[in-house]
């Protein structure tokens, strides 16, 4: 009997029920090149200064995601990079992502030291973006600096009102996480404004030491664990400190921060809470306001105001494995899908149309894949 | 690879025509339900293999693509074919795959591999 024989598609690269599904992705980089991003650097005594793509000569750090990748540093751009709307639109065809929630990918910035110049990039990134992806309806994150919050005040002053603007993006680091009270004016203006802080992992902070290990020398420690780590204590953090009793409708997005950890955390966290609570009172917001206690247990701030992205998914193989790992680990309440383009970690979206379960909870699905984004994204 | 001695053209499908496959790229067919990636790696050599990574079932058929604004990037293509090591890397995370066994070395996975001939200018798979 004769085959039947067909040509594949030569567009399609994921299975074909992804395209009935509406996804968005929470984190799709885009790269302007340095020639574009110039025109934008305002002043021109820091643009004198700008002597790499994307700000003064970094510092080497301690690793390199490149030692690992057979492309070396080209696993930042193992995709290809996008530079205007219709990039963006051609490789999210292929992935059947049908809203990416845009930034300007300049994770390099934290590692910088000269505090002048990397507010300069950022702000001309900011610019950049504006121009060319928010005033042509892509939702956009725009980008605040951790380092300077009254420049990132600056910034959200100048378009955080903006539509199209559907978020915020910013960096997570172990060396002061994000639960410090200088980030309130932030926390408060994010709040009036209805944007989530979408916060993501940098290979280097200023100074440029892991706090997790020296001896930490390959991309699957340092890239598959540190960013955990780090996730781990901004999170713990932010939730002991009583930002969210502060701020009860801010919402806190972790980028490439792993997400199989927040059963450990879930647990723990209200484990010790509940043994030993005393110390709360003494933190700086919870001493200001005379307060205890958290209003909640912290377990609750944990589904209701921090949200995970889920690359790279790594879902356990049987399916009754991974559906108690969601289970336990709120993915309802707190996964959100993203892709990472264009980066050597990409995580296109196979897992919710290959994996059991997920076929047999289309509920828990479109949650990750596009509810929960759009329950918290300024849209 | 393209042995025709030991092979019977009877026993397989045609799935495309010399030429129908640049050097160093390759297909994507469908025949009876299975994909298969077809590459060309030179001087008449063809090499078919399952066109799914086991990985995360990208589609190794694109290996050699190239990139989205490919002038601002080094390495010009997603995955690519290694005509001299009969290699091909996947385009989604390089899982670099032996093109005559099937395997991952550093996994050690193997996904399979089909016995593929040129016949009078036709590309030939056995499955």
């Amino acid at each position: 009997m004769a085959k039947a024989i067909r040509r594949l598609d030569a567009d399609a690269e994921v299975p074909e029920e992804a395209f009935e599904v509406d996804i968005v992705d929470m984190d799709f980089h885009v790269n302007p090149i340095e020639e574009r991003l110039e025109p934008y650097v305002e002043d021109q005594r820091a643009l004198d200064r700008l002597t790499t793509e994307f700000g003064m000569m970094p510092i080497p750090d301690k690793w390199d995601a490149a030692y690992a990748i057979e492309e070396g540093n080209e696993g930042l751009y193992t995709q290809g990079r996008a530079e205007v709307v219709e990039d963006v639109e051609r490789a999210c065809e292929m992935l059947a992502v049908d809203e990416p929630v845009v930034n300007a990918g300049l994770n390099l910035l934290p590692g910088q030291h000269h505090p002048v110049l990397k507010n300069a990039v950022l702000e001309a990134g900011n610019s950049y973006m504006l121009d060319h992806f928010v005033d042509e309806d892509v939702m956009t994150a725009l980008s605040i600096p951790k380092w300077d919050p009254e420049f990132a005040m600056g910034e959200l002053d100048r378009w955080g009102d903006e539509d199209g603007v559907v978020g915020v993006y910013s960096w997570f680091d172990p060396r002061e996480p994000w639960g410090h009270t200088k980030f309130d004016p932030i926390f408060e203006k994010l709040e009036s404004l209805g944007l989530p802080l979408l916060l993501h992992g940098s290979t280097a902070f200023w100074p440029q030491h892991s706090y997790v290990g020296d001896n930490m020398i390959t991309w699957t420690e340092v890239l598959g664990f540190d960013w955990p780590v780090h996730t781990m204590v901004n999170v713990v953090n932010m939730i002991m400190t009583g930002v969210f009793d502060r701020y009860p409708d801010l919402n806190v997005v972790f980028q490439e921060g792993g997400h199989w950890w927040i059963p450990f955390a879930r647990y723990r966290m209200d484990e010790f809470y509940e043994m030993h609570p005393e110390d709360v009172q003494i933190t700086p917001r919870k001493f200001e306001s005379g307060e205890h206690y958290l209003d909640r247990s912290p377990s609750e701030y944990l589904r209701d105001n921090i949200y995970v992205t889920t690359q790279p998914m790594a879902l356990p193989r049987r399916a009754g494995e991974a559906k108690s790992m969601l289970d336990v680990s709120m993915a309802k309440d707190t996964f959100m899908y993203s892709s990472d383009w264009p980066h050597q970690t990409l995580d296109p979206p196979t897992w919710f149309f290959n994996s059991r379960a997920f076929r047999d909870d289309q509920e828990l699905r479109d949650a990750i894949l596009h509810e929960n984004a759009y329950d918290i994204l300024r849209t | 690879m393209s042995q025709t001695d030991s092979i019977d053209p009877a026993e397989c499908t045609k799935v495309a025509e010399v030429g129908d496959i640049p050097e160093g790229r390759g297909i994507g067919v469908d025949v009876d339900g299975i994909e298969i990636a077809v590459f060309n790696v030179g001087d008449d050599d063809y090499y078919a293999i399952s066109n799914r990574c086991s990985h995360q079932q990208a589609p190794l058929c694109k290996a050699g693509e190239e990139k989205i604004n490919a002038e601002h990037t080094w390495t010009q293509s997603r995955g690519s074919v290694n005509t001299e090591e009969c290699t091909v890397s996947c385009p989604w995370h390089l899982w670099k795959w032996d093109l005559e066994t099937g395997v991952n070395e550093a996994s050690g996975q193997r996904i399979g591999t089909f016995d593929c001939v040129v016949d009078d200018g036709d590309i030939l798979v056995r499955i």
